[in-house]
């Protein structure tokens, strides 16, 4: 009986760790196959153009855990260099999506996105390209 | 009352521009905006400390035109490649009252993923943090060094600028050149005060690499600066060429234009917490010109707790030299001579700054700072100096910053 419930303890554990799990996405039709958080922040702050971030919704769990993953930055960080960035005209601040549908949506639409959402989110419209811990 | 009614028109103007952008819906369009409200006084009332540019500086009594702004955004995208940009900012600059100007209008065209091509009012990049100085939230410290951005007086110029950006596997190079006429208006503070008129064509380039945390910026600047109705200066050189001394006066003046360069080479870092920012520039004059040549430095470390960033910074300002060498026929001790003598070194001054930056809200934050100002030859950059007053100054302040 108590292995029994220390195996329920962990599955939920497990899944529970699962269900946090955010991976970043392609669409389908992106040559890209796999990459480092490193090259992925690079899109989402701004530093380069060759793809186009797409965005959870501001003050969103998962938006503040994906930039402390790939970028160690916390929100307010985030938003200090995208206002360098914005009123300097040198660039504008991702789109922003409500939740996994739309940012899903948005990225299989379009074959230069990158985005990021809940591992349970995916579906074979988008690639996964790099899952963060 | 005209404080209150400021301040409650600068909440207004935010509500009502985050009302719009909410109900305009139209998706190509984005407006943004940034803001600053800040008060500050100093410990004396024998000088007042202002930033670059300011026609009023802040004394003994608390006032609020020293560090708040308001700008606001709107860009427009009009198809996949090319968008339009123009910004307004509001402050108290060369004018004792809040005014309004325009600090960039552009269409910008995305050439390629790494190529990009503005026309028409862009940012004139002299310094590090010159294209995003007037942005409070986006910086550290309260204000940037005056020992530093008040060697460059120009903000934008009518032209063109070119972006470069390429990735080598995580580091990223950047360059972007610009050209164009600067026009504006400088604050003379001489005497009362006045404003005088420059026109400046300008060009420069500046390297930048970025490497995770660390970023590496390389700039050159030059302008050709020209100003017709310096009050001051144009007394001395009339007087000047009554008396004889036509090659000094034409040495000294700015009326037939003077091209004056600025190099500087500066760097920030956030790693593990720890942030600084640290920068070094050279103005030289090209040209015989009044205007001295300078070595400005200075440097920051803060670092961060959670939400909270302590910080503190040292800068500093000197004399590199002058451009202008007087005939010996001129003597040291009559008055003419004097005016000559006195006019060329460069004022020099240091500061010692601590503040704390604290991130207690989304997109709004508290800075605190207070800055130990220690004037070394011609009272720094402090104006309106009562005479003999030496003594250093202390300036405290406070203020929010954010963005919308």
């Amino acid at each position: 009986m108590k292995k029994m419930i220390i195996a329920a303890l962990l599955s939920s554990l497990a899944a529970a760790g699962a269900s946090a799990e955010t991976v970043v996405i392609v669409s389908q039709k992106n040559p890209a196959t796999r990459m480092f958080s490193e090259q992925a922040s690079q899109f989402f702050l701004g530093k380069s153009n060759l793809f186009t971030p797409v965005d959870q919704a501001e003050g969103s769990h998962i938006r503040a855990d994906f930039y402390q993953k790939v970028a160690d930055k916390d929100p307010a960080q985030v938003k200090a260099l995208w206002s360098k960035l914005v009123f300097t005209g040198k660039a504008t601040p991702p789109k922003e999506y409500p939740n996994n549908a739309e940012v899903k949506k948005a990225v299989a639409a379009d074959p230069k996105a990158i985005g990021y959402i809940d591992k349970s989110a995916v579906d074979d419209t988008v690639k996964v390209i790099l899952t963060l811990p | 009352m005209k404080k209150k009614l400021l301040v409650a028109a600068i909440f207004a103007a935010t509500a009502a521009m985050q009302a719009q952008a909410a109900t305009l819906g139209d998706e190509n369009l984005s407006i943004s905006g940034f803001g600053t409200l800040g008060v500050a006084k100093s410990n004396t009332d024998q000088a007042q400390f202002a930033r670059y540019n300011q026609a009023e500086g802040v004394a003994d009594k608390a006032k609020i035109g020293l560090d708040t702004n308001l700008g606001l955004q709107a860009t427009y995208k009009i198809n996949d490649w090319l968008s339009g940009t123009a910004q307004i900012l509001t402050r108290k600059n060369t004018s004792p009252t809040f005014t309004t100007d325009l600090t960039w209008a552009f269409l910008k065209a995305r050439v390629n993923d790494e190529v990009s091509v503005r026309v028409g009012r862009v940012v004139l990049p002299t310094f590090l943090i010159s294209d995003y100085q007037n942005v409070g939230y986006a910086n550290t410290m309260m204000r940037p060094p005056i020992e530093m951005y008040g060697q460059a007086p120009i903000e934008n110029v009518d032209g063109a600028d070119i972006n470069f950006q390429r990735a080598f596997g995580d580091f990223n190079f950047t360059t972007q050149a610009f050209v164009g006429v600067s026009r504006g208006k400088l604050f003379v503070p001489t005497g009362s005060g006045s404003v005088a008129t420059y026109r400046a064509p300008a060009a420069g380039i500046s390297f930048t690499g970025e490497y995770g945390p660390f970023v590496v910026r390389l700039g050159h600047a030059r302008a050709d600066l020209k100003i017709n109705d310096l009050a001051p200066i144009n007394g001395l050189t009339a007087q000047l060429s009554q008396f004889g001394f036509k090659q000094l006066a034409n040495d000294i003046g700015l009326t037939d234009g003077k091209k004056i360069a600025f190099t500087s080479i500066g760097a920030t870092m956030d790693w593990h917490n720890i942030v600084v920012q640290t920068e070094y520039a050279q103005r030289r004059a090209k040209e015989a010109v009044y205007i001295p040549d300078t070595n400005a430095w200075y440097t920051m470390v803060g670092y961060r707790v959670g939400k909270v960033l302590p910080y503190y910074a040292h800068a500093s300002y000197r004399d590199a030299g002058s451009s202008v060498t007087p005939p010996a026929s001129l003597p040291r001790n009559n008055q003419l001579g004097a005016a000559v003598y006195g006019l060329l070194p460069s004022p020099e001054q240091t500061s010692d700054l601590i503040g704390v930056r604290w991130d207690f809200a989304k997109s709004v934050a508290l800075k605190v700072q207070a800055d130990r100002v220690k004037p070394k030859t011609k009272a720094g950059s402090l104006i309106f100096v009562k005479p003999g007053f030496s003594g250093n100054v202390t300036v405290v302040a406070a203020a929010l910053d954010f963005v919308f």
